[in-house]
């Protein structure tokens, strides 16, 4: 069987062989032998050689993390990533930019009204979640072209707070 | 004794009182808003009751609801926990008029101590030494601009209601001032139904130390030694212990009977926390009085051998310090980290969400006070602690290799959690010195990230798990390839759908 992961933005392929009650991992030119078992829903134990590790998996919609000694690792199945987000910051880099809250939260203020200019790390609007203000900063030299919020309004991280028109660099100043 | 105590709180610290209540023999009742419906402190009380909406201010603040439900359960006290209703004089005066135990300090003391400005002055007259600042609250901007330049920059707004770190803005120079002082107002009118803000002098790499004082309603008073609390982050403390590497026994001392004195000074009873500031000079400048359990009380706990929660029923309920200060010894070293819902990566960037994984640390020396389980949303309205981390040991070495170790075994997954961060910290050789400044992490830490050992090979494990879990889908769930695809079964996961994870209903603008 052969898999195609995107972990931590690298392409991995992996060809996975059957052994009696271990597996045999083939990636490139290196082979490796684990035996591995699912201890719990969210939990796998692993044995490589004699060395062992326990990890612990949460899964989402298309993607999941694996927690290993401390360190998560972001797994995204290849064919599902087609599309995903990369495509969608490299459309953000061209000129529009659509500015979204970091975290859940809630509008405290917005800072600037649609045809403001604005400077790199001026304030656009402030966010309030768990009690503490976020503001919210543009990323360069803009102009605001849209806002689709109102203080008070609930956002999450996903919908837009405003668009930007962000100006070329090293144009006019 | 009472039998029956309503918490008036939330999360971990509610879990906490419900514990001591339980071995108490004392029946307890649980308020919840909207999104707390399924919140552990709901699941553990023995009687729980809807308070209201999501908003703190229409919930977990609303003094009438709150005694309301008090009245209904037939609960005789209220355990206002920390934050919230905690150092509301207001609603401590509701509860005496009500003939409900508040299970804190009285109102009188509350209101003199929960007035920042009066407490300076009542300490300053006590002959307690206080930081520079002003001693009433501004009318408008140019008397804060005047001040602020009599002070000397950099000077800090705090709350006058506040604690916690809300409200608190630090001004380097004149221009950052009256957004600071703005920004303040708004945040402390949030936290505390208070936007009162003044300004103090701000003290650069100071320690800050705590005295913790218990004292009953007999005028008996001791206090239970001190608790280090440098290592601050949005001054708000993350990793606490004790005792304090700065301090000596006699330093100790004379701290410990200046925060007997300004607790008899303002004529307070029950637990309470006199913060302090001590400079390089071993210099210390009576900072505030919290009037309230602190989150931090559990390194007490450990080193002192007593329970704090129920040393504070014990004297609601009227009965006297059973102990004298001469009684009281520290044994050992612990610390705290507080384990909170944020990404240090990012600014310490407080994130809600689900926590699809949780697996928390256990063995000799470690306790988990927890107010979250796998499976709970955690939610965007209040303040995002999930858990405090805290570990006893012989020595202060001791504690420390205890810590990294139980912080090794902790797993949180689905949202951001400090722990990798944490381990930094206090493996840190400035930590493991005892060189703790509230610098700490803006000097050590302001760029941090996830130091990723082992990568390659971790990577590759990672891989091999993914690979492993895509074959379970169409084999046993020991893994077995040679099981027949009868055994096929769709992962919950995958049909739970992102609805559930980051779909709130409540975000809906």
């Amino acid at each position: 069987m052969e898999f195609e992961f995107l972990i931590g933005g690298s392409d991995r392929k992996v060809l996975v062989e059957p052994k009696e009650k271990t597996f045999l991992f083939h990636e490139g030119a290196d082979t490796w032998e684990a035996d591995i078992r699912f201890v719990s829903e969210n939990a796998v134990s692993l044995l490589v050689g004699s060395r062992t590790y326990t990890a612990y998996i949460s899964r989402d919609r298309d993607s999941m993390i694996v927690h290993l000694n401390g360190a998560d690792y972001v797994v995204a199945k290849r064919d599902e990533q087609a599309g995903g987000s990369s495509a969608r910051e490299d459309k953000e880099l061209a000129g529009k930019v659509r500015i979204k809250a970091p975290m859940p939260g809630k509008v405290i203020k917005v800072a600037v009204a649609e045809g403001d200019e604005v400077r790199k790390n001026q304030t656009l609007a402030i966010v309030e979640a768990m009690k503490m203000e976020n503001e919210i900063k543009s990323p360069g030299e803009a102009v605001v072209t849209k806002i689709f919020v109102a203080p008070g309004a609930l956002v999450d991280s996903e919908n837009p707070l405003l668009e930007l028109e962000v100006k070329a660099h090293h144009s006019g100043t | 004794m009472f039998e029956k105590i309503l918490i008036a709180n939330r999360g971990e610290i509610a879990v906490r009182i419900i514990r001591a209540c339980r071995e108490m023999g004392i029946r307890t009742v649980a308020v919840y808003s909207e999104v707390d419906r399924t919140a552990l402190h709901v699941q553990q009380a023995d009687e729980a009751v809807a308070i209201g909406p999501p908003p703190a201010s229409e919930s977990y603040l609303s003094t009438d609801r709150i005694i309301q439900a008090a009245r209904a359960t037939g609960a005789q006290a209220i355990h206002p926990g920390y934050g919230f209703l905690a150092e509301n004089d207001d609603f401590a005066r509701l509860c005496e008029k009500e003939n409900l135990v508040f299970i804190g300090p009285n109102s009188t003391a509350l209101c003199l101590v929960g007035d920042k400005i009066r407490a300076r002055q009542t300490m300053e007259k006590a002959g307690i030494p206080i930081t520079p600042g002003m001693k009433s609250i501004p009318s408008n901007l140019a008397e804060s601009v005047e001040a602020a330049g009599a002070l000397g920059y950099p000077v800090i707004v705090k709350a006058s209601a506040g604690g916690g770190g809300k409200g608190m803005r630090i001004v380097a120079e004149e221009k950052d001032l009256k957004p600071a002082l703005e920004a303040g107002m708004r945040e402390a009118k949030a936290a505390f139904g208070d936007e009162s803000v003044y300004l103090e002098k701000y003290l650069e790499e100071p320690r800050h130390v705590e005295i913790q004082v218990l004292a009953d309603n007999y005028g008996n008073t001791v206090h239970l030694f001190e608790r280090e609390c440098s290592i601050q982050r949005r001054h708000q403390k993350i990793i606490e212990e004790t005792p304090s590497p700065a301090l000596d026994p006699d330093l100790r001392n004379r701290m410990g009977e200046a925060a007997k004195r300004a607790v008899r000074a303002a004529g307070y009873n029950n637990a309470g926390t006199v913060e302090f500031l001590l400079d390089k000079d071993k210099n210390f400048y009576f900072l505030e009085v919290n009037a309230r359990l602190q989150v931090e009380h559990p390194v007490t706990e450990l080193v002192t051998g007593l329970d704090l929660v129920r040393q504070q029923i014990l004297i609601a309920s009227g009965e006297k310090l059973a102990f004298g200060q001469e009684d009281l010894r520290q044994s050992g070293h612990a610390i705290e980290c507080r384990i909170y819902a944020e990404d240090p990566a990012k600014g310490f960037l407080p994130s809600a969400g689900r926590i699809t994984f949780l697996r928390e640390p256990s063995g000799p020396g470690v306790r988990v006070d927890s107010g979250v389980y796998a499976g709970w949303d955690v939610p965007i309205y209040y303040d995002p602690i999930l858990a405090k981390l805290i570990v006893w040991g012989e020595t202060r070495d001791t504690a420390c290799r205890r810590m990294a170790r139980a912080l090794d075994d902790y797993v949180i997954l689905g949202i951001p959690s400090g722990l990798s961060f944490l381990k930094d910290a206090i493996n840190h050789p400035e930590f493991r010195a005892g060189r703790t400044t509230t610098a700490f992490i803006p000097k050590y830490f302001r760029d941090w990230k996830k130091t990723e050992k082992e990568k390659e090979d971790q990577g590759r494990l990672a891989l091999t798990v993914a690979a492993f879990d895509e074959i379970r889908k169409t084999t046993g769930p020991d893994g077995s390839p040679a099981r027949s695809s009868r055994r096929e079964r769709p992962s919950p996961w995958r049909s739970l759908g992102r609805w559930r994870i980051g779909g709130q209903s409540h975000h809906g603008v």
